[in-house]
């Protein structure tokens, strides 16, 4: 008996490992794909049966640097998603801190949050288009960087109040016993230890922003372009290219599988926060 | 004069969301009231003429509402489905290479929706795609994929099953993570079988994280856009146009700003409705 119940048991896992590692090739051997192809010769890139064995080359990565401006691109999303970050991370921790401790709002801080996640950004688009275009803000990155904050400020407060509720009271209490200022112990002991809520709601804020395409694709214009319009702009009529969209691929989602791989125990952490309590 | 500290604090957020968010909003459904033609500037005021017309005399918008619906039932479920079915086999106890397979499997969460739609775009051209190429080394006939009338639709959702399984994953593998064992252990002393434990004790304590998971699918496939507009925009026809897609060509295309300002509304609308009835389900559950 005990010999066929291991044996059941061993099969089973076998299984497991199968259907497991099916799925994992199933994400791994498209995104391999397109690493190959951004490093073949143009003609290769078209070729089917498609070729093995090639020599590879860093062409397309010079194309889109060289013919298209993505160096321009890089700098934009990075800077856009940066600012966005930053100003969220400023404003919104500071009112996560009062929604969290004074319980400002009540119930309609709660609603409040959770009506701006449900908010299409299609229905924001067309305000935006058109109150930047009297701004005379179309085609600039200041136009993004405050459009952006439509979600990253809520999604920042929302990761933040969570954070802060975590914190018990009696720290501040007994700094503010020692003399301190409610803003002194804000700035000396809760900011410090909600380095790394802080931490997290950076980067998915960062996340968000970097993969934004809607309103760029709306309120850019040849120069201000994110690296996502840059690269959808490289499907012309004429036809795909092949090996510089791959090439554009692979420098849109480097930065964030790297991200991933040095900073997944925040992400998993920072997202599951608010789903799980 | 002394503000107390914590009114002081949100002032910044309050201005910011007013000006970003509530302005853009009221002057939305402003717009959504009149005769806006973009190059003719704001029209006449034509109270819910432009809700009345969309939802009553075009088709289209009717079609891709129909598409919308159909898109995240469709999604929402396979998703769910898959992603339980993964999360339950990483969480057998003991099993080898866990975290290998967790950290793979939640790379597409990380990837731009624009990279996922423009690779598959590339996988499934008819003929220079690489997947019509292995489908033939099997003898399988060509496909037009994304510009077939009858597979845009299921090609477009599966892409996105591709994309989006892992974010639910994601929230059900930490879900399960945070279950008690003493239950599991009862049973088992009680001799339950594994698909008992499954159905009486994991679904009834994983549902409220469910529920999560099912809403912030839910919510963002209600508001697809970015897929749709790289691998079909709306076609093959009117085939794959989502309500996104729908408001953004009345917008930008044909430049009517009053229609596709009320069509805007109504799928916020939508997006709300659905949500609260999630809501109320999630309410009755917890308690």
């Amino acid at each position: 008996m005990r010999v066929i119940q291991r044996l059941t048991r061993k099969i089973s896992r076998g299984f497991i490992h199968i259907i497991l590692v099916l799925c994992c090739l199933g994400i791994l051997v498209p995104l391999i794909w397109v690493v190959r192809t951004s490093f073949v010769y143009r003609i290769e890139a078209y070729q089917i049966p498609p070729k093995w064995i090639f020599t590879p080359t860093t062409d397309n990565y010079l194309t889109i640097f060289s013919t298209h401006p993505f160096h321009l691109y890089l700098v934009n999303s990075l800077s856009i998603a940066l600012a966005t970050t930053l100003i969220s991370l400023a404003i919104g921790s500071l009112a996560a801190y009062s929604f969290a401790r004074f319980h400002i709002g009540g119930l309609w801080f709660n609603v409040g949050i959770l009506t701006t996640q449900m908010l299409p950004p299609i229905t924001l688009i067309i305000p935006f288009f058109l109150m930047a275009r009297i701004a005379n803000l179309i085609n600039t990155r200041s136009i993004l960087i405050i459009a952006y904050l439509t979600f990253n400020l809520p999604f920042v407060i929302w990761i933040m109040a969570s954070f802060f509720q975590g914190i018990p009271r009696e720290l501040e209490e007994s700094a503010m016993m020692d003399g301190c200022s409610r803003a002194q112990a804000f700035l000396r002991i809760i900011i410090p230890l909600s380095l790394p809520g802080l931490l997290s709601a950076g980067l998915f804020s960062f996340v968000l922003s970097w993969n934004e395409f809607l309103f760029a694709l709306i309120l850019t214009g040849k120069y201000s372009r994110t690296l996502p319009v840059g690269i959808a702009a490289l499907v012309t009529q004429r036809g795909i290219l092949i090996g510089p969209v791959c090439a554009g691929i692979i420098l849109v989602m480097l930065p964030m599988i790297l991200l991933y791989f040095f900073t997944k125990t925040f992400l998993i952490h920072g997202l599951t926060l608010g789903a799980i309590k | 004069m002394k503000v107390h500290l914590k009114y002081l604090f949100i002032i910044p957020t309050l201005v910011v969301l007013v000006l970003v968010i509530l302005f853009p909003l009221l002057y939305a459904l402003y717009i959504s009231f009149h005769e806006y033609i973009l190059i003719r500037g704001i029209g006449k005021f034509v109270a819910f003429n432009n809700y009345v017309e969309e939802v009553f005399f075009k088709a289209e918008s009717l079609v891709s509402l129909k598409n919308t619906l159909v898109y995240t039932g469709s999604v929402v479920s396979l998703e769910l489905v898959g992603a339980f079915g993964l999360a339950l086999l990483l969480n057998v106890r003991d099993l080898k290479f866990r975290n290998v397979y967790l950290i793979i499997l939640m790379i597409p969460v990380m990837i731009t929706p624009v990279a996922v739609g423009l690779m598959w775009k590339l996988f499934l051209n008819p003929d220079l795609g690489i997947v019509n190429y292995f489908l033939g080394l099997f003898g399988v006939p060509k496909r037009g994929w994304f510009g077939d009338p009858k597979l845009a639709m299921p090609t477009l959702i599966a892409v996105d099953v591709w994309h989006e399984t892992s974010l639910i994953l994601m929230i059900l593998v930490a879900g399960l993570a945070n279950l008690h064992r003493e239950p599991f252990e009862a049973a088992t002393v009680d001799g339950a079988s594994s698909l008992q434990k499954l159905r009486f004790i994991t679904l009834p304590l994983m549902s409220p994280v469910i529920l999560v998971a099912i809403m912030i699918r839910m919510i963002s496939a209600l508001k697809t856009y970015d897929l749709v507009y790289i691998c079909t925009r709306g076609g093959p026809g009117t085939k794959t146009e989502t309500l996104s897609y729908y408001i953004y060509k009345a917008a930008f295309r044909k430049l009517d700003m009053g229609h596709a300002s009320a069509v805007a509304y109504l799928l916020l609308f939508l997006i709300l409705i659905l949500a609260l009835v999630l809501v109320k389900i999630l309410g009755r559950e917890t308690t």
